[in-house]
């Protein structure tokens, strides 16, 4: 078994780190800002991205050497989006406050560039078991993204850290009334769009001065 | 390259074999999710009803449907105020003007509540909510919009608390007693102006979702004119 070797590692680790989707190729923003509010709903994202990601990795993949060239983009739209509409339809069905929270974004993940990209990009080209680690990790250099973002966001913006529980929400930590009668006062820049912005720009600067990658001018 | 009929098939194939397994989820998933849509609105209406979620005992959607059944009487009424039968789930609170769902809060026998259903024209959509009144028909005891599609942030915000929060004990009849509903004014109430009562704080951004939010309560709450004139003459069901 091939799995787990330092090429497979490869492809799991470089999409967390230096070749994040979010940070570094800067694809997926638009859920990205939208999702961010609150940690409960970035988690519950980037777990049903990380799943339509990598079965429609693993379900393009072994189709691969069948799909006519000419229908291709079709098929790879059809399989993604079939898979996002059952996602939609387990969380109406098994949590359904976070799926009216989420609205709308989670049907827009059929619209999220990182899922075509890496069926274009890699599943057409390798083999089931490749593909499906890929997924993971785009999957979860997505998710580690938003969640940072939802991390600072909801902490400064509302002054709690939500975790998913099934219903709306458990609170984990609320900053406390007295700090607020002392004159504390939460960001509500930071739960509109331009404070996302804000907060995306800063941790993409941080990631990308880790890793020490400079864009060619 | 592959040939038309190769391509076709495959297309073929392909949808037929998603379609299958998209359909297959929506038949086993559907009831649960039938049963969520009930439980959500009925949670609404226990919302605006005053009645408080427990922390460390959330409402799951069997405990909204026991705390429901005890303590809420749901009936119709019809525009003269008589009770008339009906289905209150099919009841369309936008369409039909025939059958007016009214659900009341009932404490040791007596009406702590009412809670009736309104929905209109926001800026982008038709807003529904439940506005709950007190047994004097006048003072408004809590309301709660649950489904609209105005923009987050800006008309969106009516679903808040901050904003509902504002039209506890505000009244909705003038001297004469008419029912006049909320108004949603620009910016703030100014509480020496003697229509204050009357008047709950905008949404700054959202202008015509406030105009839109005071159109329909006053005019659906005048459909229950008749209703809420007996029940504040008689002080009964």
């Amino acid at each position: 078994m091939e799995l787990f070797n330092s090429e497979s590692k490869k492809i799991i680790s470089d999409p967390i780190n230096v070749n994040n989707p979010i940070s570094l190729q800067v694809l997926g923003i638009c859920s990205a800002l939208a999702v961010t509010i609150r940690v409960d709903q970035a988690i519950i994202m980037s777990l049903a991205v990380i799943f339509v990601l990598s079965s429609s990795n693993v379900i393009l993949s072994v189709i691969r050497n069948f799909i006519p060239n000419r229908v291709r983009i079709v098929i790879m739209l059809s399989v993604i989006a079939s898979l996002v509409s059952v996602v939609d339809q387990l969380l109406q069905a098994y949590m359904y406050d976070m799926s009216k929270q989420l609205s709308v974004f989670v049907g827009l993940i059929i619209t999220n560039c990182i899922v075509m990209g890496r069926a274009e990009a890699f599943a057409l080209k390798h083999g089931p078991s490749k593909a499906f680690l890929d997924g993971i990790g785009n999957g979860l250099g997505y998710g580690m993204i938003i969640i940072i973002v939802s991390f600072f966001r909801e902490l400064f913006g509302s002054g709690t850290i939500t975790l998913p529980n099934g219903g709306a929400g458990y609170v984990l930590f609320s900053i406390p009334e007295s700090w607020y009668a002392a004159g504390y006062e939460n960001i509500g820049l930071l739960v509109l769009s331009p404070g996302a912005f804000i907060i995306l720009g800063l941790v993409i600067w941080f990631q990308r001065e880790l890793i020490g990658i400079e864009e060619e001018a | 390259m592959h040939s038309n009929a190769y391509t076709l098939g495959f297309v073929f194939v392909v949808t037929a074999i998603l379609g299958s397994i998209l359909s297959f989820t929506k038949i086993n998933v559907r009831d649960l999710q039938d049963y969520n849509l009930k439980a959500d609105v009925k949670k609404n209406i226990l919302r605006s009803l005053s009645f408080e979620e427990d922390v460390e005992n959330p409402w799951t959607n069997d405990l909204v449907e026991t705390i429901f059944s005890e303590n809420v009487q749901a009936f119709c009424v019809d525009k003269l105020g008589n009770k008339i039968d009906c289905v209150l789930e099919d009841v369309d609170i936008e369409k039909n003007q025939s059958q007016l769902p009214v659900y009341i809060k009932v404490v040791d026998g007596d009406i702590a509540g009412i809670a009736l259903p309104v929905a209109g024209k926001g800026l982008w959509s038709t807003i529904y909510g439940y506005i709950a009144l007190e047994p004097d028909t006048d003072t408004v005891l809590g309301i709660q919009f649950y489904k609209h599609g105005e923009t987050p942030g800006l008309g969106g915000e009516v679903e808040k608390s901050w904003f509902i929060n504002n039209f506890k004990g505000k009244k909705i009849r003038d001297i004469q007693e008419e029912i006049i509903g909320i108004e949603v004014v620009k910016g703030k109430v100014n509480l020496e102006n003697s229509k204050s009562i009357h008047q709950v704080d905008g949404i700054s951004g959202a202008t015509v979702t406030g105009r839109g939010v005071s159109i329909f309560i006053a005019e659906d709450l005048k459909r229950y004119e008749e209703y809420l004139n007996k029940v504040r003459t008689s002080g009964t069901i």
